[in-house]
């Protein structure tokens, strides 16, 4: 139990170094050349469209729950409601925020709240745009169903811990002919977004919008560690199975101190 | 100045507690099993994390009642606004007669409170539940109309021949299609799964780490 936290420990301040280390390293104006995620091209393209016609945007963090992990996807929603605030500060209709979860409602308008008071336009704030909608996965679907249809959105963003219920949500989007967005953390529900959704974010790309979407360096330092984290995760396990092959495993296993 | 004062304490709480919750995490008890003062130290923080959030229940149930209310006044879904408030009113009003009640007879009688929830709530979340199904059928048959790429082909190929190999009546006839069936659930779906997990994962770790260092802050600091 120990060794499995010491391991834990050392990966998160490798994980932590890597990102102080890029982000400290591209302090110069250099320009970072980021994959195309074409769903982050379209919200970019939905929020211009949304401050030129005036017309709201609505942003869903899901209905986990804040001292679980899932906390971390709706973290990374609350991060694009921050951005797409600032974003659309000149426009008539601020966005609208809903979440399922009674704490993760009270970090929203706080995040609301903070944005227009960092952009002069304090008297913007209004509370009711950070709803929390309801507290079951299908009253939390309901809720957000009546928003959708009323509040005449024209992009609909769903980042955040969702089940199967976010399949209504897609689908009522679409029947408002409004562009879907979604992603999540959930596996099954990554599958029903992936058919449901006009633009779905798979795996990691949930946490990247930040980055993307015009956040500090860190933001992309961080994206820059995941990939380094991500090929040294890929050469443990060739390894391992390459071990497994020539028969090394066990040998590998003595040395790290498990028993099989 | 006020507020600099008041972000830039709200950040060095929620580093420093941070911390501390993590390295709970990490070295939660020591080599003879016994917990350590992290371990506690994070249990108590998360027992006092859900209470707050119990709190944030009291608020989000009065922004939730304001909105409805805006709603209910201005004519935008009058209707189920106003319905909303009424249900909400007579749920808390038997619930709060209902705790009282018990607690003066000395027993725990929440009878209909509870039938409030197994005949009203529960059936109307379970027909939402149905609905389901008609919606993903729809979205999966559109799917290759909106997006008609590789990869959409194969997930479309891939859910038809799982549910195809379901059937009892053709998995008797064709034992070769269990097999493959199998196979795919056990070997690509898994792996495909657990590459996406690990990405996840990953974003999860950097996220954490950005609100870590004070560089997030979804606490409005």
């Amino acid at each position: 139990m120990i060794t499995t936290g010491i391991v834990g420990f050392a990966f998160t301040l490798i994980f932590l170094g890597l990102i102080v280390y890029f982000t400290i390293a591209d302090r110069k104006d250099t320009k970072i050349q980021l994959r195309v995620i074409p769903a982050i091209n379209k919200l970019q393209r939905a929020i211009g469209l949304a401050v030129e016609a005036g017309s709201r945007l609505h942003i869903s963090i899901g209905r986990g729950n804040l001292t679980g992990s899932e906390s971390a996807a709706a973290f990374a929603g609350i991060n694009i409601l921050e951005r797409l605030t600032r974003s659309t500060s000149t426009s008539d209709n601020p966005p609208v925020a809903t979440t399922g979860d009674a704490a993760l409602a009270v970090l929203m308008r706080d995040t609301l709240n903070t944005t227009y008071h960092d952009i002069g336009i304090d008297e913007q704030y209004d509370p009711t745009t950070g709803r929390l909608v309801g507290l079951t996965p299908f009253s939390y679907a309901a809720g957000t169903m009546s928003i959708i249809r009323d509040e005449k959105a024209s992009a609909h963003i769903f980042l955040g811990h969702f089940g199967s219920e976010v399949a209504l949500l897609t689908d009522a989007g679409e029947r408002n002919g409004d562009l879907t967005l979604a992603g999540t953390d959930n596996l099954p529900a990554q599958a029903i977004l992936y058919a449901t959704a006009q633009e779905p974010l798979v795996g990691e790309e949930v946490y990247a919008g930040g980055a993307y979407l015009g956040a500090d360096k860190m933001h992309l330092a961080s994206l820059k560690a995941q990939d380094i984290i991500r090929w040294i995760l890929a050469a443990v396990i060739l390894g391992s199975i390459a071990a497994k092959i020539i028969g090394l495993d066990q040998l590998l296993l003595n040395i790290l101190g498990a028993s099989q | 100045m006020n507020i600099k004062l008041k972000s830039t304490l709200s950040t060095a709480i929620a580093i420093s507690f941070g911390f501390v919750v993590l390295l709970g995490y990490f070295f939660s008890v020591d080599a003879s099993g016994s917990p350590t003062m992290l371990g506690v130290l994070r249990s108590f923080f998360l027992q006092g994390a859900v209470i707050l959030a119990g709190v944030a229940l009291l608020v989000g149930i009065v922004n939730l009642i304001t909105v409805h209310f805006g709603k209910a006044q201005t004519g935008i879904s009058g209707v189920d606004s106003f319905v909303l408030i009424l249900s909400f009113t007579i749920t808390l009003g038997i619930s709060i007669f209902e705790i009282v009640f018990s607690h003066f007879n000395q027993g725990r009688s929440f009878q209909t409170t509870l039938w409030i929830f197994n005949n009203i709530q529960l059936p109307i979340e379970i027909s939402l539940m149905a609905l389901l199904v008609v919606s993903l059928t729809y979205a999966a048959a559109r799917l290759l109309t909106r997006r008609l790429t590789l990869l959409s082909i194969v997930f479309v190929g891939v859910v038809l021949f799982l549910l195809f190999g379901t059937v009892p009546l053709v998995t008797s006839q064709l034992p070769a299609l269990s097999s493959i069936r199998a196979w795919i659930l056990r070997i690509p779906a898994m792996a495909g799964a657990r590459g996406i997990l690990l990405g996840v994962a990953l974003g999860t770790i950097a996220t954490g780490i950005r609100i870590l260092t004070g560089n997030d802050r979804p606490y409005g600091g």
